[in-house]
């Protein structure tokens, strides 16, 4: 395997980034952890004749809470960055653990969160545990900036609104919230290094054993993660139990729209559907975030 | 065999170290990728988009043009003999001239300044085809109205096998209870995790072929064939082999396509197939349609078996005719019954062509035989254990088929499994969801009979003594591909000679340095290469025992050599070193080298194929598993597996442990997750390996392995084999576990978590049961 | 990272831009001159003749080609060796000092942990990035960590025994086999 010739290029500054990658156009690619873009360039799936690195800018590499934002994930944070961090272990264990289910440590290693997104791949492990904690995101253009809530940010299977000449995505918050347990249900072929054929991420806020809210979002049943609206209205101030989250299950796989591929057919993946969105409720439910 | 005979060995079972370890963790093991060579150049191989397709012309002139490209090769450049690694049918040419019969099948090659020029060049050649109509299903491959594939093979029958021994019509006639189960098996690869590699280079009309090869003989014939060199002028040899297990045992595009490029440029040319290329290639499991009936007595003593057999050849034969006979001649091995009748049918389909992998054959009937004996035992309402151990063959006894089984300890494995799996506590009394199978297998200790005819012997080893006695090298063709054959074979040396494993070194698996051995397949080297090292072993330690005598000055008789001592069990007093020993030999008499070959003994029947499954000994084997099953989900956990093995003599226990780890892991693998997949124009979906799911770490469960006492007569030593004969029980030993868990039956490899949650579904919808 | 300004043109059109990289590797400073499409992998093997570092499926899924990028390991086949610019390579010829063995590598031999040897490189690797940063790891520690470094001869029971050994740690799999 081979990648095609192209130009390399390091920016040391954000503006720098952004200034190439408008000038360079649609001939350049932004390398973040190069997990996806140098298997799409093997495959020569895209041909770029020039690679924008993100390599030097250590500034999207930091996880900290910012007072009255929330969570501040750079963009370039690895996978494996998001699976030690001390501050998620403390505020969202869960967003630790679903990348902690991603590919492999290699890859956790090299993989970032901004290229898991940009990627847009419908059975990606972050967006759905993101989508649930609410999470919003930066992109930052040569004169530009703008934030999108993260449930919007996807258009379809390898699409999204990021506009590919001007902007690059530089951070994904958890906006500080009353969510009282999150958690992302992974279901695969193999224990590692596998796609999911379906994920469910939720995200709960409690009164005691009542439900305020919810958040459903389900992965790879969809073009986009997208949000169990149905099952949410269901549980919307309902008092829990193992009944509900089953009906709640059964909702759930109403807003799925899967297809059947390699890992599975669409009728699997709607029972699947079903089964884990209950198992994750009651898992956030009862245990919090994780 | 008795304890006090284990003891009286000296090097051989133990667990030395391998003998290449240090070279292996230390990255200094050099594969045939990683050879380099002044001048050298790259090849790739330019292959077929289409399943099947007239070719109507190649122009290779634009390739030609691009700087860096110094040769563009296709059919017209290469020998147009037909070739294959079975004899039986030699289907395939080097290049394709009239038809591509398979996506990914040779069309053309080129050799380039490097790699990324290699695939420009690809690129660049023009290949004009007319699409035909392919046969992707061999259930309807001999239709009528189906293309033919290949015009002599009429109806795309590449082979057909009926076999009858003793009456089963009669047996089931007599049976208390007669049931017939139909199951299907799964297309698999053996994915080495090295991709296959050849380096070819002429001096003058003499080729060197560095391959990673499990058989540098059969390559070695079967280039010189093609090319009509004398066998002298091909020198074949591997480095070190990044695994194996039956993918690396025939000559591929890359030797053969290698040899013409590097004819043409003067220069040695490296070929290579990338993890894509090596599932289009390298000739894995073949996909079998089973239905097997069986009858059986009111206790379950097995009266008669009649197994019919469909077999996915995919375009060429490969090694497939052997397979086809291996899939019914082993079903007769792991338990006692006369009658038996076995009908097959390879298919050629316009898919890659299979061939041998790990258990040749015998896996996935293993685990159709072995599903079905449990239904029949749930049917009469018998233990699966206890139809299995009432069932059980026993040593020197003869199948019906006509192998000779020795050694045979089959009750045993199945005793001890039951024992250390908890088996009696555990059955019928697990918590829900959880299930407990049991399975058996066995495999030949090497094929009686070489892939293609010939009186040549089946091994050879010789053995030089250094001149001062402080190293003796052995040289065999034994071909060591990570299973540790270099290893065991040199302290098989060392035990015969009287000398330490220590100081043994090897020279393996080259044709023109060492001599001649068919190579690493059937499981043939313990008991084979090392029944030859072990005369060549006894050759030198006769020649040191004489000329010990004589500078001792007492009779040689009386003499004995152990670990580099020579000495007189009965007199203390008398001692010398090897070294001294051998260092006099060599100023008195030359080199001092010992020399051994072995053949096996006539083996087998006269009916047509007897000769496949034949071994000198057979080793037997039982495993037991635990799962869990997520009724929602149908997720398999596989929680525990048992492995009791009757395998002989063990030469070295840590690396025969380490053999039936292996071989389970690759039977979990296909049991579970393993399937190549294709579309509806014969493309393979998953040639990759995060589709194509090969266990990773954590899906490994624990496992234990034990052995029952046993020798082999027709052994060195009592050995026999291992390294195959543990995938064998595993696959149907998972279905069993499953049945028994949630009462369904996955009758598709592999059993795979949708299958087992469609299954959950269907009985849902059924309603309750009676 | 220095740009080499070449301006020539060839038939193909122009040269594509070639960049000096410093990388120290095993410890030895290393300067290389590279194409932008140059990985790490190739640049290991082929300019530096490092060929312990193995190739398998050069899609991230096997880890023969682990190495560690400043003590982390990572899939030499995903990195462009420009990525590595300034950075410190360990790879397995490194791991070994002065001819002695690594306390891992010395367990891999002795547990039986190596068949054919094509993974064993990215597999201690991975090991020793594991125990440098987690000197006693458990048993499923140890698999997670080799999650990514595919084997297909040993099942990886004496791989897990092999990396328990060199952490002095008891684990399941060191059970395996005293059932007989």
């Amino acid at each position: 395997m081979f990648l095609p010739d192209f130009d390399y290029h390091a920016p040391e500054t954000l503006a720098e980034a952004c200034d190439l990658v408008r000038d360079l156009g649609p001939s350049a690619k932004v390398l973040a952890g190069g997990t996806d873009l140098l298997i799409k360039l093997k495959h020569g799936l895209v041909t770029p004749t020039a690679v924008i690195s993100l390599k030097a800018l250590d500034e999207l590499k930091t996880i900290t809470h910012v007072p009255g934002r929330g969570v501040v994930i750079g963009a370039r944070a690895t996978h494996n960055d998001l699976v030690n961090s001390p501050l998620l272990h403390e505020r969202f264990l869960s967003v630790s653990e679903a990348a902690h289910k991603l590919a492999n440590n290699q890859v956790r290693n090299r993989g970032t969160v901004g290229g898991n997104l940009v990627n847009a791949i419908p059975s990606a492990d972050l967006p759905p545990i993101l989508i649930a904690l609410d999470a919003w995101i930066t992109l930052v253009g040569s004169n530009t900036s703008r934030t999108v809530p993260l449930h919007s940010f996807f258009t379809g299977p390898s699409c999204c609104v990021i506009d590919p000449v001007d902007e690059i995505l530089t951070e994904i918050v958890l906006p500080d919230q009353q969510t009282t347990g999150s958690t992302y249900l992974k279901f695969a072929l193999r224990r590692s290094g596998a796609l999911s054929v379906t994920g469910v991420a939720v995200a709960v806020t409690m009164d005691g054993d009542t439900i305020v809210d919810s958040r459903i979002c389900l992965g790879a049943v969809f073009p986009v993660p997208v949000r169990a609206n149905d099952a949410e209205d269901l549980l919307r101030g309902k008092t829990w139990s193992d009944e509900l989250l089953a009906e709640a299950g059964e909702a759930a796989s109403c807003c799925a729209l899967p297809i059947t591929d390699i890992r599975g057919t669409a009728e699997y993946r709607l029972d699947l559907v079903r089964v884990l969105t209950k198992r994750a409720l009651k898992r956030a439910i009862t245990e919090g975030h994780v | 065999m008795s304890e006090t005979v284990k003891q009286d060995h000296a090097v051989i079972g133990k667990s030395v170290p391998k003998i290449d370890g240090r070279e292996k963790v230390t990255g200094a093991a050099r594969y045939t990728a990683d050879l380099k060579f002044p001048n050298m150049l790259f090849g790739k191989i330019l292959t077929s988009p289409f399943a099947h397709a007239r070719i109507i012309s190649i122009d290779t002139s634009e390739a030609e043009k691009i700087p860096g490209v110094r040769a563009v090769i296709t059919h017209k450049d290469a020998p147009t003999l037909k070739y294959g690694i079975s004899p039986a049918r030699w289907d395939e040419n080097i290049f394709c001239i009239d038809t591509v019969k398979f996506v990914g099948d040779k069309v053309a090659a080129v050799a380039c300044i490097d790699e990324q020029t290699c695939y420009k060049a690809l690129a660049a050649i023009k290949v004009e085809y007319e699409e035909l109509p392919a046969v992707l299903d061999p259930l309807h491959a001999t239709d009528e109205d189906q293309p033919q594939i290949h015009p002599e093979f009429v109806r795309n029958i590449n082979a057909e096998i009926h076999q009858d021994f003793g009456d089963v019509e009669a047996a089931f006639k007599d049976a208390h209870y007669v049931r017939t189960d139909t199951f299907v098996g799964n297309r698999t690869y053996q994915t080495p995790i090295e991709p296959h590699t050849a380096t070819s280079m002429w001096d003058g009309e003499k080729l060197t072929v560095y391959s990673s090869t499990q058989s540098p003989h059969y390559f070695q014939y079967y280039i010189a064939r093609e090319f009509g060199l004398p066998m002298g002028d091909v020198r074949v040899l591997k480095t070190y082999v990044g695994g194996g297990f039956g993918g690396k045992l025939e000559p591929t595009g890359l030797e053969f396509g290698g040899a013409i490029l590097a004819k043409i440029t003067g220069r040695p040319v490296k070929m290579f197939y990338d993890r894509a290329e090596m599932f289009a290639h390298n000739r894995g499991r073949h996909r079998q349609y089973m239905t097997i009936t069986s009858g059986v007595d009111k206790d379950g003593k097995i009266l008669g078996v009649h197994a019919d057999f469909v077999m996915d050849g995919g375009a060429y034969t490969s090694l497939g005719i052997a397979t086809a006979y291996y899939a019914g001649a082993m079903l007769t091995l792991t338990y006692e019954f006369d009658n038996f009748r076995f009908d097959m049918l390879r298919v050629y389909t316009n898919l890659p062509a299979c061939g041998a992998q790990r258990g040749h054959g015998a896996p996935q009937p293993r685990y159709a035989f072995e599903a079905h004996l449990d239904n029949i035992a749930k049917d009469l309402d018998i233990d699966p254990m206890d139809i299995r151990i009432l069932n059980a063959r026993r040593p020197n006894t003869t199948t019906p088929n006509e192998f000779l089984v020795n050694s045979c300890e089959m009750k045993a494995c199945l005793e001890k499994a039951r024992e250390i799996s908890g088996w009696d506590e555990k059955k019928g009394n697990l918590p829900k969801g959880r299930g407990i199978g049991v399975a058996t297998g066995s495999f030949v200790s090497g094929a009686g009979y070489p892939i293609y005819r010939t009186d040549l012997p089946h091994a050879a080893a010789m053995i030089k003594v250094g001149e001062d006695g402080t190293a003796a090298t052995l040289y065999t063709g034994a071909t060591d591909i990570g299973q540790g054959s270099d290893t065991v074979l040199c302290q098989m040396a060392a035990e015969a000679m009287g000398y330490t494993y220590e100081q043994m070194k090897i020279v393996a698996a080259d044709t023109e340095t060492t001599p001649h051995d068919f190579g690493a397949y059937a499981s043939r080297q313990t008991l084979m290469s090392g029944a030859a090292v072990k005369q060549a072993g006894e050759e030198v330690k006769a020649q040191m025992l004489e000329i010990a005598a004589e500078m001792l000055d007492f009779p040689a008789v009386d003499l004995d050599i152990r670990e580099g001592k020579v000495f007189s069990p009965g007199n203390a007093s008398v001692t010398l070193t090897f070294e001294e020993v051998a260092r006099h030999f060599f100023v008195n008499r030359g080199p001092l080298v010992g020399k051994g070959s072995y053949t096996p003994p006539k083996l087998g029947g006269k009916f047509k194929g007897a000769a496949v499954g034949t071994s000198p000994a057979y080793s037997f084997a039982a495993q037991v598993s635990e799962v869990e099953i997520d009724e929602e989900t149908g997720e398999i956990n596989v929680l525990d597996v048992w492995d009791v093995h009757d395998c002989g003599t063990v030469i070295n226990p840590a690396l025969l442990e380490a053999q039936v780890h292996g071989a389970l892991f690759m039977g979990l693998g296909e049991s579970i997750w393993e399937e190549v997949k294709f579309d509806d124009k014969g493309r393979i979906l998953n040639p990759n390996l995060s589709e194509y799911r090969i266990p990773t770490a954590v899906d490994m469960p624990v496992v234990h392995s034990a052995l029952v006492d046993s020798y082999e007569p027709a052994g060195p030593w009592g050995v026999k084999e291992v390294g195959e004969g543990a995938t064998l029980p595993t696959m149907g030993c998972f279905r069993n576990a499953i049945f028994d868990a949630m009462g369904v039956s996955i009758n598709s490899l592999p059993l795979g978590y949708e299958k087992v949650w469609r299954a959950l579904k269907e009985r849902r919808e059924e309603g309750p049961a009676e | 990272m220095e740009t080499i300004d070449d301006t020539r043109k060839t038939t193909a059109g122009p040269k594509p831009k070639r960049y000096v990289i410093d990388l120290t590797v095993n410890g030895d400073p290393r300067t290389v001159v590279v194409k932008g499409n140059a990985l790490l992998v190739n640049v290991l093997r082929d300019e530096l003749d490092l060929t312990g570092t193995k190739k398998g499926c050069e899609l991230g899924d096997c880890g023969s080609c682990t190495v560690l990028l400043d003590g982390i390991p990572v899939d030499a086949c995903l990195v462009l060796a420009l990525e590595a610019d300034g950075c410190d390579i360990v790879t397995i010829e490194g791991v070994a000092a002065h001819g002695e063995l690594d306390r891992l590598q010395a367990t891999f031999v002795d547990k039986a942990a190596v068949q054919c040897g094509y993974c064993t490189p990215g597999m201690i690797l991975s090991a020793k990035a594991l125990l440098t940063k987690n000197p006693h790891p458990t048993e499923p520690e140890i698999r997670a960590a080799i999650a990514g470094n595919l084997c297909r001869c040993t099942g990886y029971v004496n791989i897990v025994k092999a990396i328990a050994a060199a952490a002095e740690i008891e684990t399941a799999a060191t059970e395996s086999g005293e059932a007989r």
